[in-house]
């Protein structure tokens, strides 16, 4: 029995089609509209530029200093990421190794910090950063990106280094290696395709965030991308071809770290989820 | 366990390890936990006036119309997600296992791409697709000949709930496809070939097979939609700030109002605490439920 006419076989290939157009076609209409101008958007929300100017992104600099938010974005980002890795390995590490008194309270802790709405933090953490001084910070957003990495990385990480087997170590260990230099010059090479993943996800998740960035930051100087845009659309509410050009410097990154990384993004993101 | 062996430093220098991390964890994490559980029973404005009032922040709220129709919003967000991501993406799994669907890999890598867009820049977009005079939604309304159609989408209230949810199941529908995917790969193939030979039609081999072998996938997306859909608020602080009124309120958007534009961080403290537990409740119950169906 067939339940699906070629006919119907040819619709539902269609719909499918529809959908996944549906995903990608705002985003394109946004890096194409990017390039127009706001008289040419206002006549014809949907065609494509007439000609390809970039005066939007040259406003989007000068006059929204975009790049400043951008380099904020970066420089965030990166630290981020790079405490979360080395803190993380060594926490995966410990806990994938040893047997030690809390070693399962640590696990569970920060398993926690997996299912807990971080959102439902955004005031408490606001006051202590507040009380102890801690707002207004190059360094501010640093510390919670960090904290709310860590869990993710320390669950990758730790499933990955049980799988290794514990030879190596001691192998190092015989031939004079300190605990540090076993973590870090054995195993961390041994882990790079999940290490890899932890560094995509890490960074796409600190490059997004908004709320603690929107918190926690009120110095113009120091905002990131996402909460730069927000003051963005104030001061030009009606000029939209210009937001999707600061909206597209924002995205780009994400979209060619996408496009490279694809599978890996993918792996680290489910493997998250599968443990439920 | 692989307890004491050559290569196990003391437990000393352990924690000496696990400190750094562990330090910001608990700063970030913990610290802030307990605190609003305290700042909950003060009357506070964040200066130097904390005057404890025991429970009437929490009194208050149970009282508070706009913190449980924030929350009835989260609910909401919840059910329409369940239902489009968790639905639309299992649909699609299925479809991409059949021959006959074409372009599988490009249905793959673009379905999944609003995904990692920060959820403020699908937020705008979102707002530019429903603005009344230039946006997309409006232009092919018009274009398709449904002038009638045409609704400020995100400025009347009995629909700005759907306009804003929307976007947020659009957003991750591609996660839960992965999901899907994966999970569906592995159902060993030899159940889907006995079927075969006993004659089952490729959709009963999907209701009788892959539903019942992807249980679990199923209890962990629906847990994934609860815990992120309570804490949204990017979406829709960027698109409605809660408004009008406070239609579209959810609660982080609301913890947010009454603790940066009220001042009141005793209080909003407490709403934080409320979110918190309504949110693991929600979660608790889930999964209790998801293990009953299992026995």
């Amino acid at each position: 029995m067939k339940w699906l006419t070629p006919l119907g076989k040819t619709i539902v290939n269609i719909l499918l089609l529809m959908f996944s157009l549906s995903a990608v076609f705002p985003i394109i209409w946004m890096l194409y509209s990017s390039f127009k101008t706001q008289k040419e958007f206002t006549l014809n929300t949907i065609s494509l530029p007439e000609t390809w100017q970039f005066s939007n992104y040259i406003e989007a600099i000068q006059v929204g200093k975009l790049h400043e938010y951008f380099f904020n974005s970066v420089y965030i980002s990166l630290s981020s990421v790079f405490l979360i890795i080395f803190l993380g390995f060594i926490i995966a590490y410990m806990i994938a190794r040893f047997s030690f008194p809390g070693r399962k309270v640590i696990y569970i802790l920060f398993m926690f910090g997996m299912l807990i709405p971080i959102h439902g933090l955004l005031v408490p953490i606001f006051i202590e950063f507040k009380n102890v001084g801690l707002l207004n910070k190059p360094y501010t957003l640093i510390l919670p990106y960090v904290a709310f990495g860590l869990p993710i990385v320390i669950f990758l990480f730790e499933s990955f280094i049980k799988q290794i087997p514990k030879e190596i170590d001691e192998a190092a260990i015989m031939d004079g290696c300190t605990t540090f230099q076993v973590i870090f010059k054995i195993i961390f090479p041994v882990a790079s395709p999940v290490i890899a993943t932890a560094v995509i996800l890490s960074f796409l998740t600190a490059w997004n965030e908004f709320p603690f960035a929107l918190v926690l930051i009120q110095d113009e100087a120091l905002r990131t991308l996402p909460v730069g845009l927000t003051n963005f659309n104030g001061q030009y509410t009606v000029n939209y071809p210009q937001m999707m050009a600061a909206m597209s410097i924002t995205v780009l990154p994400v979209l060619l770290i996408y496009l490279a990384f694809y599978k890996k993004i993918i792996q680290g993101m489910t493997a998250g989820s599968v443990k439920g | 366990m692989k307890t004491k062996s050559a290569i196990k430093p003391r437990n000393s220098k352990i924690y000496l390890y696990l400190l750094p991390g562990l330090a910001i964890y608990a700063f970030v994490v913990l610290v802030p936990l307990v605190m609003a559980l305290r700042y909950s029973f003060f009357d506070w404005s964040g200066g130097p006036n904390m005057d404890f009032i025991g429970l009437d922040n929490f009194v208050a709220l149970i009282q508070d119309d706009v913190f449980w129709q924030s929350f009835r919003n989260n609910l909401f967000i919840i059910i329409m997600s369940i239902i489009g991501q968790v639905g639309i993406a299992f649909l699609i799994a299925v479809l991409l296992t059949r021959s006959w669907v074409k372009w599988k890999q490009f249905h793959r890598t673009v379905i999944f791409i609003p995904n990692v867009l920060a959820a403020v820049i699908i937020g705008f977009l979102w707002s530019m697709i429903y603005n009344h005079d230039y946006g997309l939604l409006n232009y092919s309304l018009n274009a398709a000949g449904l002038e009638s159609w045409i609704s400020p989408w995100l400025d009347d209230p009995s629909i700005v709930m759907t306009s804003v949810t929307i976007p947020i199941v659009w957003q991750f529908v591609g996660f839960y496809l992965i999901i899907f995917m994966s999970a569906m790969q592995n159902i060993p193939d030899e159940l889907y070939e006995a079927a075969k030979i006993d004659g089952a039609t490729s959709w009963k081999q999907t209701w009788h097979i892959t539903m019942p072998m992807l249980k679990s996938t199923f209890r962990v997306a629906i847990m994934l939609c609860i815990a992120g859909n309570m804490k949204v608020f990017d979406h829709i602080f960027v698109m409605t700030g809660g408004g009008p009124g406070s239609s579209s309120t959810v609660m982080a958007q609301y913890a947010y109002d009454v603790s940066f534009n009220r001042f009141e961080l005793g209080y909003g403290s407490a709403v934080s605490i409320g979110m918190l537990a309504l949110s693991l409740g929600l979660i608790l119950i889930s999964q209790i439920i998801g293990r009953g169906e299992k026995e």
